[in-house]
């Protein structure tokens, strides 16, 4: 049977259960902006019912704790998504400034300057003029500028995409202090979980493993295995091991080729991060593919220009009376040993305009049949196959069907990463409207208590003054 | 169910896009261009460089044919003038082989003959900006000189037989000059110095030899039958010009027409855009300010 002393102590049990429960809701309420807070629900326990000669009398309550509102499934998922849209986002800015590198030209007078598909067309054209007037001075030197403008757009674009690169190494490497600082921590908190809490949830040391997981996958792409006790294992997308419960794995760099590579324990998994996801994996894919095709394109452009436009003019007679010959040739740009290397290096090497040779071979100065042929040059497939404009058309719209395809993607990719934010904010993100409505009850609940604790203590003071209403109050 | 509590970063994000999309917009109606970048529009992109290829192509066709063709003027106007001289020569020599000239009269018509093949020449080293016109390739040097010699003179050719062409941006080879030696030195009865160097050698004396003087007439009637005909050839020059360049500016204006269509912006439907876009920044900026206000919180509602 309950007595009056035990209801007292159900009383104040309820009362520290409930100040508990504030406790829990007050930690909500100020870490409703901290990153990572996952939010906690105070847990509640009956206590064990006495039984009492065969009646079984309930004992109050206890507040045992709280507990993150947390769903790893989740969770795991978002981090997936967050690397896809990463890598998508680092190439898409790195894509963003290449094709910057490419405006159309609007083909309105102000705006052609640059544009390389202008440049080639001008330059062929100049020889149109140029057959016309074969021994015109001044239509000479235009082509020499024509051929300046042309050598220079395509060199300093080249120039552009290689220093583009350099620039993507330098922050492809700098992510490896922070992909290891990460992985360190985890595996310091990896360590104190499982000590700690083997078979449950960590709570605040849980919240912060997952940040840090969160940072990580931004950075590269990983896998995450749970391990006993409560432990993880992360490893890359395609498997190495980063790190395992208490000790992480170094990611290493070293220079290969002139580009930097990664290394886990002394294997080159560069290829294998690029196409892993992450900031980092979107930084090598421009690094190593998507600059290097474009600069490809580039080089074959230069050489292929450089290299007909040179037979050509050799094989004419000049101004001069002059024929190229394999000791003295005539050549109007720089020539190419092979594809590599060709844009940046393409230059304008023939200083003296009456070099050109308008004439064909044995011909007078003031014939135009080589001329005639190398303008012919602009509509022969002399670039892969193909003329060399409908070659810087293709290549134009092929990398802005990548930058658009890539654009798509990390849109989609974004819209998923929103998505699943919001599942997870919905579940483990502070709602104070939530957390004003537990107050108030938990506050209701508080002063029910304290009105049946002072009815109690009243009853109590009738049992003790024993009907004397005066004695004891 | 529970929802996202931080909903208002969600719709700042929307904010944010509203605000891109509408700067993308602006700045397409204040460049008039509606491909600023080759993501935007990749196959546009590259039809573009192509269009313009060709367009200033045609342009360059345009200024190369204007050019052409004042020299393919020149070249007409000379040979016309050759024509009035060898008729002049030819009613000259009729009149002295008709036999009723005195000998000095005969050595007079000599004399004058002797005085259009100058012209002649000259009109054959004729040149348009320093470079000889009827000199085939060799436009350097003048084509024609006359060598005195004992029977007669003879004029030679110092130029070569080469044809120039200009192609135009369709492939049609359009000839730019006849070369003097076909014009002037035609085999045999076709060579128009020959016949004057001829009669001016069968009148020199003040007596004629009136078969060989009306043979050598005969020869510069055909020699001048012969240059008409070359002169035909400049002509439809000329016309073929005149026609690609029509038919080029034609193709031009259509291409300047599709590269604009193609790139340029549509200003009714960027205004359009740009107004929604408008509207939806101002709806979530309200909609933003409404969610954000304190007097929303639960916690505001709490009698303390």
């Amino acid at each position: 049977m309950g007595t009056i002393n035990s209801a007292f102590s159900i009383m104040s049990g309820a009362l520290d259960a409930d100040q508990e429960a504030l406790n829990v809701v007050a930690n909500n309420v100020a870490n409703a902006n901290t990153p990572g807070y996952t939010n906690e629900t105070p847990d509640w326990q009956q206590n064990q019912p006495l039984d009492v000669g065969g009646i079984s009398v309930g004992q109050g309550v206890t507040e045992t704790g709280s507990t993150s509102q947390r769903d790893r499934v989740l969770e795991a998922q978002l981090d997936q998504q967050q690397q896809l849209a990463s890598a998508s986002g680092s190439r898409l800015t790195s894509l963003n400034t290449l094709q910057a590198l490419f405006t159309p030209d609007t083909g309105s007078s102000t705006s052609t300057a640059g544009d390389i598909g202008s440049d080639i067309t001008k330059f062929f054209d100049s020889f149109s003029t140029l057959e016309a007037e074969p021994t015109n001075n001044a239509d000479r030197q235009g082509v020499l500028s024509a051929a300046g403008t042309l050598a220079g757009d395509i060199s300093n674009a080249a120039a552009s995409l290689n220093s583009q690169r350099a620039a993507l190494n330098q922050e492809a490497a700098g992510v490896t202090s922070q992909v290891n600082s990460l992985t360190s921590a985890i595996a310091q908190v990896n360590q104190q979980i499982m000590t700690t809490s083997p078979d449950a949830d960590a709570g605040t040391l849980e919240d912060q493993r997952q940040e840090d997981i969160s940072q990580l996958s931004q950075l590269i792409g990983i896998n995450q295995i749970t391990t006993e006790n409560n432990g993880l294992a992360i490893t890359t997308t395609s498997g190495q091991l980063l790190l395992s419960e208490g000790t992480s794995n170094q990611l290493t760099t070293g220079s290969v080729n002139g580009v930097t590579d990664f290394f886990l324990g002394g294997k080159d998994i560069t290829s294998q991060l690029a196409s892993g996801g992450g900031s980092l994996g979107g930084y090598l894919t421009a690094r190593d593919q998507d600059i290097p095709s474009a600069l490809n394109s580039l080089n074959q452009l230069a050489y292929s220009i450089s290299t007909s436009v040179n037979t050509q003019n050799n094989a004419g007679t000049d101004l001069n009376g002059v024929t190229g010959t394999a000791a003295n040739p005539l050549h109007i740009f720089n020539q190419p040993g092979e594809v590599a290397g060709s844009a940046v290096n393409m230059s304008v090497v023939m200083a003296d305009p009456s070099q050109i040779a308008a004439a064909g071979a044995r011909d007078g100065s003031g014939d135009n049949s080589n001329a005639v042929a190398m303008a012919a040059l602009a509509n022969q497939s002399i670039v892969n196959g193909q003329t060399p404009s409908d070659y810087y058309s293709n290549f134009v719209s092929t990398l802005g069907s990548t930058v658009s395809t890539v654009q798509t993607e990390n849109t989609a990719q974004n819209a998923a990463v929103t998505q699943l934010q919001t599942q997870n904010n919905a579940l483990s993100g502070v709602n104070l409207n939530d957390e004003a409505s537990s107050m108030t009850t938990l506050e209701r609940s508080y002063q029910a208590a304290s009105q049946v604790f002072s009815m109690l203590n009243n009853i109590m003071n009738s049992a003790l003054n024993l009907g004397e209403q005066t004695t004891v109050s | 169910m529970r929802v996202d509590p931080f909903y208002v970063t969600n719709l700042v994000g929307s904010l944010d896009q509203a605000q891109a999309s509408e700067q993308q917009l602006t700045s397409e109606l204040s460049s008039g261009v509606s491909v600023t970048s080759l993501s935007q529009n990749p196959v546009a992109s590259g039809e573009n460089v192509l269009l313009l290829n060709q367009i200033q192509q045609d342009d360059s066709f345009t200024q190369s044919s204007s050019q052409v063709t004042g020299q393919l003027q020149v070249a007409d106007s000379a040979l016309s003038s050759v024509v009035t001289e060898l008729n002049t020569a030819i009613s000259l020599a009729t009149g002295a082989n008709n036999g009723t000239m005195n000998s000095s009269d005969v050595k007079s018509v000599s004399n004058q003959i002797s005085g259009i093949l100058d012209e002649v020449q000259s009109l054959a080293n004729t040149d348009y900006q320093g470079q000889y016109i009827f000199a085939g390739g060799q436009t350097s040097t003048a084509p024609f000189t006359t060598l005195p010699s004992e029977s007669q003179a003879i004029t030679i050719y110092n130029g070569d037989s080469g044809v120039n062409y200009l192609e135009s941006p369709n492939g049609q080879k359009i000839q730019l000059n006849v070369p003097g030696n076909q014009i002037f030195m035609g085999s045999g009865s076709n060579s128009v110095f020959g016949a004057l160097n001829s009669l001016v050698a069968d009148y020199a004396s003040g007596t004629v030899n009136t078969t060989q003087a009306v043979s050598d007439t005969n020869a510069l009637s055909t020699a001048l039958n012969y240059v008409s005909q070359q002169r035909v050839t400049l002509d439809n020059s000329i016309t073929q010009i005149t026609a690609a360049s029509d038919a080029v500016t034609n193709v031009q204006t259509q291409l300047t027409t599709a590269q604009t269509d193609l790139m340029q912006a549509d200003i009714p439907t960027v205004s359009t855009q740009l107004s929604l876009a408008e509207t939806q920044q101002t709806a979530l900026e309200d909609v933003i300010a409404q969610l954000n206000s304190t007097s929303n919180s639960l916690f505001s509602k709490i009698q303390a």
